[in-house]
């Protein structure tokens, strides 16, 4: 067998590995248990500090590719949002299809909580502008939102009532993989001081805890583990939760590959008539 | 030979209620596998779904466009509210294109500066508003003898701010051996910057395999449980 050959089935068992481990743990139900972190705890308690004339505008900015992160962290939120009665908006100004994510678990969710459209929330809808829609929108939400996914103009909708301005928003959550968070910080929070929290995936999470320690995003979601946190926190086992077991599965998995990897070549380093170990 | 076998354990499946009978989700069971098929080598599959990936995602992001941008904010106001004044964004929009031609690509500039201010603009304010205060709350007590934990917190964000900026002075040469020293604490500091995101990154990668996997194997393969 050639050393690329077998470098090719190598990595093939690596990933069949990694596969068949994560697999058996999604197939089995383990109960896991979750510490819930300090940022996860201020996202909470920035949605439960909500008051009930103001509403939450939940931007959902992600699309397919980031679901497995996403989803659990939106279905969180709209579930809390609907537990404490609180109005939300879904919005979208980055991936066109994030408010139609957004707007599914809603509708799948709201029969639980007897919910309706148009009283308890309100789908807003992808907005196209980016940073100048948001300056805009926020000096007039019905005027620069016009109608909502159905067509129906927003200031005929009961959930709309009393909401102009950004002094009407009481919170911003934005759920969001990619570097969208700062337009809200810059144009938002900069100048109307409007709450921020923020539901990033993992990739991102390095990136987000500079705005979270200079107070400018009041709460972090972490990508699935920030998802579960959550759900911990409304006492509720969702697709997050179950997850988690498989997460760290993997995560164990990965670990102990990395440490036979590096045996298996300190060895084949130290054999004498050993060249150069592959890859360098 | 093979799309008839796959078709035939298809339909057994369905029949005898392993495989889902809903038709969007054997659609999504069929595109992820052929996504995944990557794994083993490339093949004429994967590149089949990446091309229709590629021309769904094309289409989608004309529609919206169309649909989100040109229709109600340019053509209707401009045709049916009667608003001439925004011909002059058909005007700036075609001014971009000017850059194919050498007599009148000085209207490209002429637009390409004006976006360049608009930006520039637009930085200046976000400096402002969001790295300033970053800048402010990097001056974190180091001493309050209330809450110790945070004390230590502090000195450990203090220590790396000052090592991995050290570590960022190429303007001149790093004789001096308390810079060379913390230049070198910052490029370790910087490492293990790099494992933690690198770290996340893997988590996050999990995550999205995680949801794949459960969806083949609970909502497409449902003998190991509907959702």
């Amino acid at each position: 067998m050639t050393q690329t050959t077998r470098q090719f089935w190598v990595r093939r068992i690596v990933w069949a590995v990694l596969i068949a481990i994560t697999g058996v743990f999604v197939i089995v139900k383990v109960n896991a248990t979750m510490y819930v972190s300090r940022p996860a705890l201020d996202f909470y308690r920035a949605v439960e500090a909500v008051p009930k004339d103001k509403i939450i505008v939940i931007s959902c900015e992600w699309e397919a590719g980031t679901r497995g992160e996403n989803g659990p962290q939106t279905e969180a939120l709209i579930r809390h949002c609907f537990e404490q009665d609180k109005r939300f908006a879904i919005f979208g100004w980055t991936y066109p299809p994030g408010p139609t994510f957004g707007q599914q678990i809603a509708e799948r969710l709201a029969p639980r909580y007897h919910k309706r459209y148009g009283r308890d929330w309100v789908n807003w809808g992808y907005k196209a502008g980016g940073a100048i829609f948001i300056r805009a929108w926020a000096k007039n939400i019905p005027g620069k939102i016009g109608r909502d996914i159905y067509g129906t103009p927003i200031t005929r909708l009961p959930a709309m009532q009393g909401i102009c301005t950004i002094r009407d928003v009481g919170l911003i959550a934005s759920i969001t993989p990619s570097a969208s968070v700062p337009v809200w910080i810059r144009y938002i929070y900069g100048f109307y001081r409007t709450k921020i929290v923020y539901a990033c995936t993992g990739v991102m999470a390095p990136e987000a805890f500079p705005y979270y320690d200079a107070h400018q995003v009041a709460g972090v979601l972490k990508g699935l583990t920030g998802a579960a946190e959550y759900e911990t926190l409304l006492r509720y086992r969702g697709d997050a939760m179950r997850r988690m077991p498989a997460q760290s599965a993997a995560h164990a998995a990965i670990i102990l590959l990395i440490v036979i990897g590096n045996v298996i070549y300190i060895y084949s380093r130290r054999r004498p008539g050993a060249g150069s170990p592959p890859g360098r | 030979m093979s799309l008839a076998a796959f078709a035939v354990v298809a339909y057994a499946g369905v029949q005898s209620g392993i495989f889902a009978k809903d038709l969007g989700i054997w659609i999504a069971a069929i595109c992820t596998l052929a996504m995944y098929s990557i794994l083993y080598r490339e093949n004429v599959v994967f590149r089949l779904f990446e091309h229709i990936f590629i021309g769904l995602a094309t289409g989608y992001g004309i529609y919206v466009v169309i649909t989100q941008v040109l229709w109600p904010k340019w053509w209707t106001p401009l045709v049916e509210q009667g608003k001439w004044y925004w011909v002059f964004a058909l005007l700036m929009g075609t001014m971009f294109y000017t850059v194919y031609s050498k007599r009148l690509s000085w209207m490209n500039r002429l637009a390409v500066g004006i976006f360049m201010g608009m930006s520039a603009g637009l930085g200046v304010v976000g400096f402002i508003t969001e790295l300033v205060p970053q800048l402010s709350y990097s001056f974190k007590p180091l001493w309050t003898s209330t809450r110790p934990y945070i004390e230590v917190n502090n000195v450990v964000f203090f220590v790396t701010l000052i090592a991995v900026m050290s570590y960022f002075f190429f303007s001149f040469e790093q004789r001096n051996p308390v810079v060379k020293g913390s230049a070198r604490l910052g490029r370790w500091l910087l490492m293990v910057a790099f494992g933690a995101i690198f770290g996340n990154t893997v988590m996050g990668r999990m995550s999205l395999l995680i949801d794949r996997l459960e969806f083949l194997l609970r909502q497409w393969l449902q003998v190991f449980g509907r959702q």
